[in-house]
């Protein structure tokens, strides 16, 4: 596979500020995954070659960091918080919630493809708990209804 | 206290250049390119200011070391990967006063003549990073970066690396490892990063409100910062406060306030008015402490003396209703999730503390059950690679030191514990 | 100094070492499993966690290091009870299939937990699940037993260099995976293999065909592929070898291997070997009984020589036999036969350079230490790649580079791509201009001195060659050239590794003298790569027209004349014929008589057509080897031989180092190659009386100056280095016979709309040899042409289509392979496979200063196919 040619170019900027191109591999993985909401495995090849790193070695760094997805997602990526601070303050119930509504499970999909749900941890909202990120908006003080109609705003 | 970290973010516009100055932003800056680095170095020693990230070593020192070895360049690193649950105090310094990082990293850069910085921003931040990207661009518009700041002949480029989803990364030869696009896991140490860090060379990882407090020791001299708070740690010191308080948030008060002083006078007590019954007072690896030791001053000195940690100086507190065993099974899901998987003992023996949780809590323990998640957590603490699986092993420690009733109750009364 | 106290024993050390390195010199074993001496430090296992005095936490002493005075205690019940909860903690996914397991037996972490494991583990939950994975031909992946202590990917990032495999995923769900989760694109070193500690990555090959303590006897031996001389364990039950390891204590390759030697040696059990003697009757082979062959051989060969002289007769020697081997044949030659008719393969390349370099420099210039190579301050490397014909000789050349120590590589080299800082690939044949223009730019830098030795009086009369006529020629900026030069000039004392490709040349020689010039500004030390296991023996022992054993020429009447007396003989004075010289004289009828030992000249020589067109017109040819051949099917007599692990013998590798070839079982039908010339020789009327390869060795170490009084415990010492206890020949400082190129001459250009077609040497394959190994073939199987991405898009070819590929010489189909990095005229095909080899349509013009082929400009028309034909056939 080829990277797109907007990708290249995005990744080659990004390399100019790195004394050492591989530095450039997180940044370079948030270009593919922003572009094609996931990191194919052809995409990790493809940015190895760009900055010289064996392929191997752009996937032990790719399935390293959670926050690379390595499968299509949703329209929108829900990353809900469920570690302590959400946890006391109701986050397991907004769990069922989107389950309930949109048919959602952790690591799954929506059927209609509109939500991707991911657990994260902390996401530092803690003081607003509980919390999520939807696509890289943050929504804090999270309640039953407020879930609902906050994400009816991703169409 | 009047505030300095967190001073100015109620105004809107707070991240805007012209705001930051207008509010007396950058002066600092000047000050300091007319000082030599050794200068510096020698006041952030004299201020007595510790590294904010949670181990509490002497910022000066760290500098001094990195100041010493020959190798050129050196790197100046920010620590922003804010991952420790229940942390969420650089998430203003980030968001709403990205100057005073700035600043603060480009004096520091200057004291250790390092050409180039780098912040390594938590992937959780999203905001942050066009925040931050933002206000480095308006910097170097203003020549406060850039090859020649402030006609000084002084060169630092700076930019923002974001994470991915890694809490180990906060671990700073893991966030180098990380910066230098590999699996982020810690190195072995020595060498320590002051001497070979980010690729080889001398680098000085500083946590993000480390670096703000730069600014104020020089504005203020070091004498005067050092009377601020504990007389061995001082400083101003951002606590983030979460869970069962009337008014959690950040807060900027002095070194050494006490746990009460921060729950009762500044976050209006629990929220409901309901009895306290555990706080976790430095994040969540810190030990657990009971509703009855909320006297200890919170600074790196006393909180071990009272039994834990001041950590990252986040506040978590529990109020009667919550059911701590299940708080310690979610906290060693984390650290299950975050174990890198280098060492055997945290690989390993987090997963099996966690499944012995998970029996416990979902009402199928057994007798002994207590009493080997303890000796798994002792088969742990202190035989692993890095800090992350004794984290987790304080937390198992702690939870049943202070609260082993309640693990029993579940195992005796085969109660599964509610949603 | 150091002092430090382990378990009460102290010990004084010079340097820090970690309490691990220095537990050991003192003999205390502390218990690793991530720890290897070929890797760095890790730290992961915890094993080898010990309690240091004053120190309240238990320190991993694999990177703790000694301090003065530490106090160090290894055994402590306390640490006793950590390595218990460290493999109780390993066991909670580790499967517990040692029953079924091959590991088992040669476990590390079995072996560990029945020492200090717990009884039973108290982890009560479902393990990780993870199938086994028989996706790729050679490595099986069982990650159900992987305890993720990481050392196959260090081991093939770090050492290898080829990063093919990583952990993926992180927690305890982290695993080892090649790039595609399935199959591996790697080069099959299979060192990943060799160094875990567990049975998680395991050769397919030996999957439940053994266990540990069925092997019988275990014989450490030379491997048989390349000429770097690997050191092998041969691990034996019956009369088979199951298992070929390296030891990470003996060799040169310090427990390294690559993929030939570690699996390619199952051809010795190929079921083509050859089994009796066959006498051609009536136009076919025919099987005939040994005492009927040696007769009829003698017959003929009595014929020719009274009928022609013996110099109608010649001899064809291998580089894949033994020195003793290549000893007897060249004396069976000389002094039964009475013919200077010998040469090898090894003239076509190797020979020629180290001559070459040998007139100028002196005997000996080419035996420098390999593992000299990573300790050099510079690598220059040109004619090949190195990484595939002598992979370990490579690996070093990608240690260096990981040392940050600069590499230059000059033509194709893709296992050098990504370890190099310079890489110049010039379009075909234009690396005379290029060198000569390195060359020029160096002297600007470093001038000659003002009293000059005769080399560099010769140097200064080179014609200078400017950047800008090399980029016209060579088609390489100027600006990269300089580059090349920047760092060339930064070194003070050089590895340069050359290839054939380069002296394979109609402009070889002039290439050799600039390379020489280049050693000399750089202060270098040249390394010749070698594709066969014994080049250098089989020259030493003189298989060469005009060389006497240890280098003697036959020129000169008194070694002439010495050598003869041993045996009241005499040695032909007429200088004799090339390999080359031998074919063109057995097709104009000069030559009447071809005594071929062990080597395939109807396809490992180019264009096959005209070869098999001469050996079609001898009386006589007489072929011993293990396999039937293209060579053999024209021989009026085939001899079976002995293979390389049924003989004893020794090797003499590119380096010059001897090294002892040991018998790991008896061979089935074949005889040593040096018995069957003796047998011959004794029906012709002269006994050699050998009763083995030690009275040979013997006879050499008599006869031989350069190889007084050698022994094989010599050679089993590990350091029998060449000059040996013997006498170099006394280098003449007067250089005579070195022709002045004229450098405007060589600043050609390729013709550019023309294809040029050339050898890829591949590392899977060695000659024609590998093609009988199911190993090799299983990870390579089809020959394929290489072409650079320009000369696709121009024939719409992708990779994977299939093309022809026609010359005067006749035409092959293959697949095709597109790499980026080649040049834009040019076809890469290999010459391994029957029927495709890149000989049969290759073309060549004689050197004639090496006498010996050139394959430059050859050209090939390329066309792409649209259906796939039948393969040609014969």
């Amino acid at each position: 596979m080829k990277l797109s040619d907007k990708v290249a170019a995005e990744i080659n900027s990004i390399k100019s500020r790195y004394q050492d191109p591989r530095s450039c591999l997180l940044p370079s993985l948030y270009v593919v995954q922003k572009a094609d909401g996931w990191i194919a495995p052809e995409a990790m090849a493809a940015v190895g070659e760009l900055l010289n790193v064996p392929g191997a070695t752009v996937k032990g760094v790719a399935t390293f960091y959670s926050m690379f997805r390595h499968k299509p997602m949703g329209r929108h990526l829900i990353q809900l918080c469920t570690n302590v601070a959400c946890l006391v303050m109701g986050a397991e119930e907004l769990v069922d919630i989107l389950k309930g509504k949109y048919g959602l499970e952790p690591n799954g999909t929506s059927p209609d493809g509109r939500f991707s749900l991911v657990i994260m941890e902390c996401i530092g909202a803690c003081g607003t708990a509980p919390a999520m990120l939807v696509d890289t908006d943050f929504h804090e003080n999270l309640n039953e209804k407020n879930i609902i109609d906050t994400l009816e705003n991703y169409k | 206290m009047e505030k300095y970290l967190l001073r100015n973010i109620e105004n809107p516009n707070s991240a805007d250049i012209n705001e930051y100055v207008k509010a007396g932003g950058y002066k600092a800056l000047a000050k300091a390119m007319d000082m030599k680095p050794a200068d510096i170095i020698e006041q952030v020693k004299k201020s007595g200011l510790r590294g904010r990230g949670g181990a509490g070593f002497p910022t000066g020192m760290k500098w001094a070391f990195a100041a010493a070895d020959p190798k050129m360049p050196k790197y100046l690193l920010c620590n922003a990967d804010e991952g420790e649950p229940g942390t969420f105090k650089d998430r203003p310094l980030l968001e709403k006063n990205p100057h005073l990082l700035i600043e603060g990293m480009i004096i520091s850069g200057h004291a250790l003549r390092a050409k180039y910085g780098y912040i390594y921003l938590r992937g959780e931040y999203p905001q942050a990073k066009d925040i931050l990207e933002a206000a480095i661009k308006q910097a170097y518009e203003k020549k406060f970066l850039g090859d020649n700041i402030l006609g000084r002949g002084v060169k630092f480029d700076l930019c923002v690396h974001q994470g991915a989803g890694a809490y180990i990364c906060g671990e700073e030869t893991a966030l180098i490892e990380s910066l230098e696009g590999r699996r982020g896991q810690p190195r072995i140490k020595p060498p320590f990063p002051v001497n070979e860090g980010f690729l080889a060379k001398p680098t000085v990882v500083n946590n993000v409100e480390t670096f703000s407090n730069v600014p104020y020791v020089l504005e203020i001299g070091p004498e005067e910062y050092s009377k601020i708070g504990s007389s061995d740690c001082p400083g101003p010191k951002l606590f983030s406060v979460s869970g069962h308080v009337k008014k959690p948030g950040v807060y900027e008060l002095p070194m050494g306030t006490t746990l009460r002083d921060i729950i009762y006078t500044h976050c209006g007590g629990v929220t409901g008015d309901k009895k306290l019954k555990a706080v976790i007072p430095g994040g969540i690896s810190t030990p657990v402490l009971p509703a009855d030791k909320l006297d200890c001053p919170m600074d790196f000195v006393n909180m071990p003396k009272h039994g834990s940690m001041l950590g990252s100086g986040a506040v978590m507190v529990f109020d009667e209703t919550v059911d701590l065993p299940k708080v310690c099974l979610r906290a060693i899901k984390f650290f299950e999730h975050e174990s890198c998987g280098k060492c055997t003992p945290c690989r390993e023996g987090i997963g099996w503390m966690r499944s012995i949780l998970g029996r416990i809590c979902g009402g199928t323990g057994n007798a002994g059950d207590i009493d080997l998640l303890l000796e798994v957590s002792k088969n742990v603490m202190g035989k692993t690679f890095c800090p992350l699986g004794d984290g987790a092993a304080t937390v198992v420690q702690n939870f049943i030191k202070n609260f082993r009733n309640e693990f029993e109750a579940h195992i005796n009364n085969k109660v599964r514990a509610e949603r | 100094m150091i002092t430090v106290t382990i378990n009460g024993k102290q010990i004084k050390l010079e340097k820090p070492v970690s309490i691990l390195e220095a537990a050991k010199m003192t003999g205390i074993k502390i218990p690793t499993l991530c720890h290897h001496k070929s890797l760095e430090a890790y730290g992961g296992c915890r094993l080898c966690l010990v309690e240091i005095e004053k120190m309240p936490r238990l320190q991993a002493s694999c990177t703790q290091y000694v301090t003065d005075g530490m106090v160090v205690w290894t055994e402590t019940g306390r640490v006793v009870e950590a390595r218990k909860a460290m493999l109780e903690f390993l066991l909670i996914n580790h499967a517990l299939d040692c029953p079924y397991c091959d590991k088992a037996g040669e476990c590390d972490l079995q072996d560990l937990v029945m020492k200090y494991g717990p009884a039973a583990g108290r982890f009560t939950e479902g393990k990780r699940k993870h199938p086994e994975s028989y996706d790729d031909p050679i490595i099986v992946r069982n990650m159900e037993r992987c305890i993720s202590c990481t050392r196959c990917v260090r081991m093939c990032s770090k050492v290898q260099g080829a990063s093919a495999i990583s952990m993926v995923n992180r927690t305890s769900k982290t695993f080892v995976e090649p790039f595609s989760g399935g199959r591996y694109n790697c080069e099959y070193c299979g060192n990943c293999i060799n160094v875990c500690p567990v049975g998680a990555i395991m050769s397919r090959l030996h999957k439940h065909t053994y266990r540990p303590w069925f092997i019988e006897k275990t014989v450490d031996t030379v491997c048989s592929f390349c000429g770097v001389g690997c050191s092998v364990t041969a691990q034996i039950r019956g009369n088979s070898i199951v298992r070929i390891i390296p030891e990470s204590e003996k060799g040169l390759n310090r427990g390294l291997l690559c993929n030939r030697g570690r699996f390619g040696y199952d051809y010795i059990s190929n079921s083509g070997r050859l089994k009796s003697p066959m006498i051609r009757k009536n136009g076919s082979l025919q099987e005939t009984t040994w005492s009927e062959a040696f007769m009829y051989i003698a017959q003929k060969i009595k014929e020719i020589k009274e009928k022609n002289g013996g110099a109608a007769i010649a001899g064809v020697a291998s580089g894949r036999c033994t020195n003793e081997d290549n000893y007897v044949f060249q004396k069976f030659m000389r002094l039964v036969v009475g013919s200077n008719n010998i040469d090898s393969i090894a003239g076509f390349a190797y020979a020629p350079a180290r001559k070459f370099f040998e007139k100028i420099f002196g005997q000996g210039v080419t035996a420098n230490p390999i593992q000299g190579i990573s300790r050099s301050d510079g690598i220059f490397v040109i004619g090949g790649d190195p990484t595939a014909i002598n992979p370990v000789l490579g690996l070093q050349i990608r240690a260096a580079s990981q040392k940050d120590i600069p590499v230059a590589t000059v033509g194709y080299a893709p296992g050098l791509k990504g370890f190099a800082a310079n890489r110049l690939i010039p379009k075909p044949s234009t690396e005379a201009a290029l060198l000569a223009a390195l060359l020029t730019e160096m002297l600007k830098r470093k001038p000659l001195p003002a009293e000059k030795t005769p080399f560099e009086e010769i140097i200064g009369k080179i014609q200078p060659v400017s950047l800008n006529e090399a980029e016209s020629a060579c088609g390489i900026a100027s600006g990269e050239i300089s580059a090349c030069v920047d760092s060339l000039s930064g070194m003070t004392n050089p590895a340069l590794v050359i290839g054939r490709d380069i002296i394979q040349r109609s402009e070889g020689q002039a290439n050799l003298l600039l390379l020489a010039a280049l050693a000399q500004a750089l202060n270098g030390r040249i390394y010749l790569s070698s594709e066969l296991p014994n080049e250098q023996g089989l020259i030493d022992m003189g298989c060469l027209p005009d060389m006497l054993p240890g280098g003697r020429p036959v020129a000169v009447d008194s070694f002439r004349k010495r050598y003869g007396e041993f045996f009241n003989a005499e040695v032909p004075s007429a200088q004799g014929l090339s390999l080359m010289e031998m074919v063109e004289g057995a097709h104009s009828g000069n030559i009447k008589a071809l005594y071929v030992m062990g080597e395939n000249i109807a396809f490992n020589i180019p264009d096959n057509k005209f070869v098999k067109d001469a050996l079609s017109r001898l009386e006589l040819l007489v072929v011993q080897d293990i396999f039937t051949t293209e060579t053999t099917r024209f021989a009026h007599v085939v001899l079976p031989a002995a293979s390389w692990a049924e003989r004893e013998g020794s090797y003499t590798n590119l380096e010059g180092r001897m090294q002892h070839l040991k018998k790991a079982i008896d061979s089935v039908a074949g005889l040593e190659d040096w018995k069957i010339i003796a047998e011959v020789s004794k029906v012709l009327g002269v006994d050699m009386n050998y009763r083995d390869s030690r009275d040979i060795l013997a006879e050499i170490a008599k006869v031989s100056p350069l190889h007084k009084g050698v022994t094989y415990e010599d050679m089993d010492s590990g350091e029998c280095m060449w000059p040996y206890k013997g006498e170099p020949l006394r280098h003449d400082l007067n250089i005579v016979g070195i022709d002045m190129p004229d450098m405007k001459a060589l600043l050609k250009k390729p013709e550019k709309d023309k294809v040029y077609i050339g050898v890829d040497k591949v590392l899977f394959h060695s000659a024609s040899l590998s093609r009988n190994s199911f190993a090799l073939n299983s990870i390579y199987s089809e020959p394929h042409a290489k072409i650079g991405k320009n000369l696709a898009a121009k024939l719409s070819v992708a990779s994977g289509d299939h093309i022809s590929i026609s010359t005067g010489a006749g035409a092959i189909e293959l697949a095709a392979v597109i790499d980026s990095d080649m040049p834009d005229n040019i076809v890469l095909v290999p010459n391994n496979f029957e029927g495709r080899g890149a000989f049969r349509v290759m073309g060549w013009k004689m050197n004639a200063a090496f006498k010996a082929p050139a394959l430059d400009g050859m050209e090939a028309v390329l066309k792409k196919l649209e259906r796939v034909s039948a393969e040609v056939s014969e």
